[in-house]
C-alpha cells in the first residue's frame, strides 16, 4: 500500500474561497447566534448582558413572531412548489421546436431583465386599489374591483403573484439549459418503445432533471425565505401583519426598533429552519445511485 | 470628577464659552429632512457669531429619523453631535445615557423663558437633557372659497366645531367630477396616521393614551374611547369617504392646490399657505366630539447633544443659540416655522403689531389654541414602538380594516414589543 504524499497545492488554491466563506458566511452566522444570547444593556457604555436563552424564550411566546412564522410557512408552501412547477412547464414549452419560439422566449424572459425594485414599484402602481391599471381593467369588463395589497386576505397572494412574475421565468432559464442537455437518443428510444407524452415526461425527462429540480427548489426556498424588497416597498408587513414574513419582522425588530437580541433570535431560528428544509428536500430528491 | 465639576461654569453665568480653536470645529446636526428649506442664513448667522464653529446638517425624513437615532446611538456613533429629538423620546434617550446634560449651558433666566411643559419634557432625572425649541398645536384650516361655493357657513375663528359638524360640512364640500373621481376632498389630517395628530380623538372621548407605568396597553388601546375614536376614523375614509385613502398627494399640497376644503395641520403651515394658496382661506379651532372634552395635540422638537460628542462645548453653544433668543426667533421665522417654545417669542404674538393682520394673525389664534386642552403624547420607554405600531394600525383602518380587529392586533404587537422592557 502506497501512502499518498501530502501536497499543500490544492489547499492553497482553495484558500481564498474558504477564507472569504469564513469571513462573509460563517463568521456572521456565528456572530448572530452569539448576539441572540445577549440583551443590549439599556445604558450606553455598559456591556451587553448574557441572558442565555431568554431571548429565545421570549420569541417563542411572542404572538407576532408566530403569526409571521405562519405567514412565512403559507407563503413558502405556495410559492416554492408553484414557481418550480411552472418554471419547468415554461421551460418545456420554450424548448419546443416550432416556428417563432425565439420571439416567445425573448418575451417571457423580459421580466428577468427588470430590476426587482423597479418591477415591484410598477406592479405596486398597477394593483393600486383606487387608481391602479388592473382595477381599471376589471371595471371595464364589468368585474368587481379588488383590494389587492390593502386587504389582509389578498395582500400575500398579490405579492406571490408579483414575485412569481419575475421568479418563474428566472428559474425556467435553468430548466431550459437542462432540457436542452437531455440526450436526443434517450427521448427517441422512449418514443420507439411506445411511450406517450406523459410517460416521456414522468419517466424520462423528470428523472434526468432531478438534480436541477433539486437545485431550483433549494435555491428558490432560500431566496423566498429571505424575501425582503417587495414587502418593504409595498406593504411593510401589513395590512394586519398579513404579509409580515419572518424576514421582515427580523428587519423591523433589528433596524427599526433597535432590538438586536430579538432580531438575531429570529435569524438564528430561520437559519436552522432553512437547513432542515433543505435537508428534507435533499433526502426526497436525492439521486438514487 | 468632583474637581472637574467644580471647575465647570456656574449655572448662572456665561455659558457661551466655546473655546476658540486654532482650527475650525465642525459639529453635525441630525435633523428632519422636512426642514431642508430652512433659510441657510440661520446657520450662517450662528457661525458668524461663533468664529471657529462650523455646523453641518444631516437630514433624515421624519419616518426614519427616530429609528436612525435609535440605531446610530445604539451603536455608539459619535459622528453626530446634535440631534433634533421628538419630545416623547427625550426621557428614553436620557434613560439610555445617550444625551449630555445641558444644565450648565443655560442661565436660570433662559430656562424660565421656556414653556414649563416643554422644559419638563426635556428634563430627565432632574437634569436638562434636551433643550426645548418648539412646541405645537393644531388648527382647522379651511378653503373659504370652497365654503362659499357650496353655500356652507364656515366656523368662526374662535368657534370649535364638533366632529359631526366637520363631517357634515365635508360631505357638502366634497366635489366629485363626471368620471366619479374626487376633484375636491372634504377633509384631511396633515399627518394622517400619526399618533401625534390622532390621539386627541381618543383624548376628546376621555381615553388614556397608555396605561400604568407606560407599558400597559391591554384595556387601554382597546378600550371604549379608542374603539369609538377608531370607528369614527374608519368612517371618515370608508363610510363618508370624505378623505383620501392614499398618500399620492399629501394634505397640505391638496389644500394649496384647491383640492381639499378642510385640513387639520400645525401652525407651521401658515407661512406655506400664505405664500402658495391662491384663494381665500382661514383657520378655526381643533374639533372635538360632542359631549366630550376639548383635547389638542402638543409637543414638538427639542435639541440634544450626543453624550459621545468630541465637541461638547461647541455643540452646547449651538443648542443654546438655537433654543433661546435670537436663534430661536430666526428658527421659528425662517426655519421650521414650528411654534416656538420660548415664552418671550410667543409673547410677540399678543403684542407685536405684525400679528394684527391676516395671515400672521392666525399665529395669535394658534397661540391661544396651544393653551386649550393640550395632552402630551404618552411617556414610555417604548414610545418608538408605540408610534410605529400606531401608524401601521391607523393605516390599516384607513384602508378598510375593521377598527376593533385592528386595535386588537395593535395590543398584541405592543405587548410583544414591550415584553423586552419588563
Amino acid at each position: 500500500m502506497k501512502t499518498q504524499k501530502f501536497s499543500p497545492t490544492p489547499y492553497l488554491f482553495l484558500a481564498p474561497a474558504i477564507i472569504l466563506l469564513f469571513i462573509f458566511n460563517l463568521f456572521p452566522a456565528v456572530a448572530t447566534f452569539q448576539q441572540s444570547l445577549f440583551a443590549e444593556s439599556a445604558r450606553r457604555g455598559a456591556d451587553p448582558i448574557f441572558v442565555r436563552f431568554e431571548n429565545f424564550m421570549r420569541i417563542f411566546q411572542d404572538p407576532v413572531f408566530w403569526k409571521s412564522a405562519k405567514v412565512t410557512l403559507l407563503f413558502s408552501l405556495i410559492t416554492n412548489p408553484m414557481q418550480t412547477v411552472l418554471a419547468l412547464g415554461l421551460a418545456l414549452i420554450a424548448t419546443q421546436k416550432v416556428k417563432g419560439i425565439g420571439i416567445f422566449r425573448s418575451i417571457y424572459l423580459l421580466p428577468v431583465a427588470v430590476s426587482i425594485n423597479v418591477a415591484v414599484v410598477v406592479w405596486g402602481l398597477m394593483v393600486d386599489t383606487n387608481a391602479g391599471l388592473i382595477n381599471g381593467m376589471l371595471n371595464q369588463i364589468g368585474l368587481p374591483e379588488q383590494a389587492f395589497l390593502t386587504s389582509p386576505d389578498q395582500a400575500l397572494y398579490t405579492i406571490i403573484m408579483i414575485i412569481s412574475w419575475k421568479g418563474i421565468p428566472y428559474w425556467a432559464l435553468f430548466f431550459i439549459a437542462a432540457v436542452q442537455g437531455i440526450p436526443v437518443s434517450a427521448i427517441e428510444a422512449a418514443l420507439i418503445d411506445g411511450a406517450n407524452k406523459w410517460q416521456l415526461l414522468t419517466r424520462i425527462i423528470i428523472p434526468i432533471l432531478r438534480p436541477i429540480i433539486l437545485f431550483v427548489l433549494v435555491a428558490d426556498t432560500i431566496i423566498n425565505f429571505t424575501l425582503f424588497v417587495p414587502i418593504q416597498l409595498l406593504t411593510q408587513g401589513g395590512p394586519q401583519l398579513s404579509s409580515n414574513l419572518v424576514m421582515y419582522e427580523t428587519y423591523r425588530r433589528g433596524f427599526i426598533y433597535g432590538d438586536l437580541g430579538s432580531s438575531s433570535v429570529m435569524l438564528t431560528i430561520m437559519f436552522i429552519v432553512i437547513l432542515i428544509v433543505i435537508g428534507i428536500q435533499n433526502l426526497l430528491l436525492r439521486e438514487r445511485n | 470628577m468632583l474637581v472637574l465639576a467644580a471647575c465647570g461654569p456656574k449655572s448662572e453665568e456665561p455659558v457661551d464659552n466655546a473655546p476658540e480653536a486654532a482650527e475650525d470645529v465642525t459639529i453635525t446636526w441630525l435633523r428632519l429632512a422636512e426642514w431642508n428649506e430652512a433659510d441657510p442664513k440661520i446657520i450662517e448667522t450662528f457661525e458668524a457669531e461663533h468664529p471657529g464653529i462650523k455646523v453641518e446638517v444631516e437630514e433624515i425624513p421624519f419616518s426614519e429619523l427616530v429609528s436612525q437615532i435609535n440605531l446610530r446611538f445604539g451603536a455608539d456613533d459619535d459622528s453626530i453631535d446634535v440631534i433634533s429629538a421628538d419630545v416623547p423620546l427625550v426621557s428614553s434617550y436620557g434613560y439610555k445615557g445617550w444625551l449630555l446634560p445641558l444644565d450648565d449651558a443655560f442661565t436660570a433666566e433662559e430656562k424660565a423663558d421656556w414653556l414649563p411643559a416643554a422644559l419638563d419634557a426635556g428634563t430627565y432625572d432632574g437634569q436638562l437633557m434636551a433643550a426645548p425649541v418648539s412646541t405645537s398645536t393644531q388648527l382647522l384650516y379651511y378653503n373659504a372659497d370652497a365654503f362659499d361655493a357650496a353655500g356652507v357657513t364656515p366656523p368662526g375663528q374662535d368657534e370649535r366645531w364638533t366632529w359631526s359638524q366637520v363631517i357634515d360640512a365635508a360631505q357638502q364640500l366634497q366635489v366629485v367630477g363626471d368620471d366619479d373621481t374626487v376633484e375636491t376632498w372634504g377633509f384631511q389630517w396633515e399627518q394622517t396616521t400619526a399618533a401625534y395628530q390622532l390621539l386627541p380623538l381618543m383624548g376628546s372621548l376621555g381615553g388614556d393614551y397608555i396605561g400604568e407605568g407606560g407599558l400597559v396597553v391591554d384595556g387601554v388601546v382597546n378600550s371604549e374611547p379608542w374603539v369609538e375614536a377608531a370607528t369614527f376614523y374608519y368612517d371618515v375614509f370608508n363610510t363618508y369617504k370624505v378623505a383620501p385613502q392614499g398618500d399620492a398627494v399629501n394634505g397640505p399640497d391638496l389644500f394649496v392646490n384647491g383640492n381639499l376644503a378642510m385640513l387639520i395641520a400645525g401652525p407651521w403651515q401658515i407661512s406655506n399657505f400664505a405664500e402658495n394658496a391662491e384663494f381665500d382661506w382661514n383657520v378655526s379651532r381643533h374639533p372635538y366630539f360632542e359631549g366630550g372634552e376639548v383635547a389638542t395635540s402638543t409637543g414638538s422638537w427639542h435639541l440634544g447633544v450626543n453624550s459621545l460628542t468630541k465637541h461638547p462645548e461647541e455643540a452646547k453653544a449651538f443648542v443654546r443659540w438655537l433654543s433661546t433668543g435670537e436663534g430661536a426667533e430666526m428658527w421659528w421665522r425662517d426655519g421650521s416655522h414650528d411654534f416656538p417654545a420660548q415664552q418671550s417669542v410667543l409673547a410677540m404674538f399678543a403684542t407685536s403689531e405684525e400679528f394684527n393682520e391676516v395671515p400672521m394673525s392666525f399665529n395669535r389664534v394658534a397661540a391661544d389654541e396651544a393653551t386649550q386642552g393640550p395632552i402630551p403624547r404618552p411617556v414610555t420607554v417604548g414610545y418608538l414602538e408605540y408610534d410605529q405600531i400606531f401608524r401601521d394600525t391607523f393605516q390599516d383602518i384607513r384602508i378598510g380594516t375593521d377598527p376593533v380587529e385592528a386595535l386588537g392586533t395593535m395590543v398584541d404587537r405592543l405587548v410583544s414589543e414591550f415584553a423586552k422592557y419588563e
